[in-house]
């Protein structure tokens, strides 16, 4: 007998239109309640204590020589604005960038910013650094990375690689391959500044 | 597999995936313009002119709002770098342009936003696949057997469910009936997209938070799931279905 009215009521345009719209109100009843349940309560959103090389995430820590002999470890400069440059003298938009790095690091290190270039030493000739930083008049600390070790942390894939490192040692932001503008460094280094 | 196609299409190339699906997308959407009253020129044409706004649009919104640092260097307004560029402002500006384009052409809305659908529909897919080569658009962590390693650690393969969801979506509209009113096509699309990013953004591990625990993304596909039903309530009532 339901049955039966339900198929006379649907069959007139008005009860059709109500039976779409109580479907409508189902879906987004359903909608909200599902909102509630997979709130994230637990903070799985939060990926700022795991290290992992994207945006968001702690920075991977390392520890590298210098070419001066100096030990650099990134952990260490916890509450200053970093950008790690992974970089090769081979590579011709890391060339490129150079000079803008330089002169943006000039502009603002005494707000505290920190620049590591890591050679890519290990697929690099370590002989052609010291000619390549002074060809660029580079001031900033070269850290070479020998055994791959921030190759690898930093799951290198193309060069150059930009990792601009908040004051709490997560990573604002991630510029995959070059050259940089000087505009998009200073927008970078600005947001890092902050 | 994930991890060759990763490699392959890793950032930047990532970016060849979208370009790709925006083309397959405008030659699939090609075909079936015309039943929606919009003519192959004139789909080329929003197209092109949206692109144009888009690319213009996001670049120049993108030095406005970043004045003091292409003050000291104007020429970098030129770069090829693509990270120069403000998204958001790049499609409103898109959205303005093909508006008025549209409107120049007098060209109906709805029929013409029901001819693009298509090349929207392959362009999730080719968003979904770039997500999945650059890592971002990630899951939260899981101990599903289907689990991706991902961002040291194993997560929900968020954007292989994003890329299913985008497949079904054009699958659905591509052998749907084109019978309804005009507008309808659209709306069943951008429906069935909020519908699946408020499903699916709870099993994404990269989600902004408002009140501290709730997913903006959710809310937001809410919201358009909404106006896209009561939207589309109305168009078939006028068109007494």
């Amino acid at each position: 007998m339901r049955k039966i009215l339900w198929e006379i009521n649907t069959n007139t345009p008005d009860m059709k239109i109500n039976k779409r719209t109580y479907i409508y109100i189902l879906i987004l009843a359903s909608g909200f309640v599902w909102i509630l349940f997979s709130a994230d309560r637990s903070g799985t959103s939060t990926s700022g204590l795991i290290p992992a090389p994207q945006q968001g995430f702690l920075a991977p820590d390392f520890e590298l020589q210098t070419t001066t002999g100096e030990t650099v470890k990134l952990s260490a400069l916890r509450g200053q604005p970093v950008l790690v440059n992974l970089w090769a003298t081979w590579c011709p938009p890391c060339r490129a960038e150079m000079p803008s790095i330089e002169k943006v690091y000039n502009e603002y290190k005494e707000d505290g910013l920190v620049v590591l270039a890591v050679d890519m030493t290990y697929q690099d000739t370590q002989s052609n650094i010291a000619p390549f930083v002074a060809e660029y008049g580079l001031t900033f600390p070269i850290l070479l990375d020998q055994s791959s070790e921030v190759g690898n942390a930093y799951q290198l894939r193309s060069l150059p690689s930009s990792f601009f490192i908040n004051r709490d040692g997560t990573i604002n932001e991630v510029v995959i391959g070059g050259p940089m503008a000087e505009a998009l460094l200073r927008t970078r280094v600005e947001e890092i500044l902050k | 597999m994930i991890e060759a196609f990763r490699s392959l299409f890793a950032p930047p190339r990532h970016l060849i995936l979208l370009v790709a699906a925006m083309w397959i997308g405008l030659v699939l959407a090609e075909k079936r313009t015309q039943k929606h009253g919009v003519t192959k020129e004139q789909l080329n044409n929003i197209v092109f002119y949206g692109l144009f706004g888009y690319i213009i649009g996001g670049r120049v919104l993108f030095a406005l709002n970043n004045l003091s640092a292409f003050s000291q260097s104007p020429l970098s307004i030129f770069s090829p770098n693509p990270d120069l560029f403000d998204p958001t402002s790049a499609l409103l500006i898109a959205i303005l342009v093909g508006f008025v384009y549209g409107q120049r052409q007098k060209l109906s809305l709805w029929r013409t936003f029901d001819a693009v659908t298509p090349a929207f529909a392959v362009l999730a897919i080719g968003l979904s696949l770039s997500h999945l080569a650059a890592g971002t658009a990630f899951g939260r962590p899981t101990d599903l057997p289907w689990g991706i390693d991902l961002w040291s650690t194993t997560r929900h393969p968020s954007q292989i469910y994003e890329l299913l969801a985008s497949l079904f979506i054009f699958g659905w509209l591509w052998f749907k009936k084109m019978d309804s009113p005009p507008g309808i096509y659209f709306l069943t699309f951008t429906a069935l997209t909020a519908g699946a990013r408020l499903f699916l953004e709870a099993f994404r591990g990269d989600s902004t938070l408002i009140l501290g625990e709730y997913r903006l993304a959710q809310i937001a596909a809410w919201v358009v799931l909404a106006v896209v039903l009561v939207t589309s309530e109305k168009i078939k009532q006028q068109a007494g279905n």
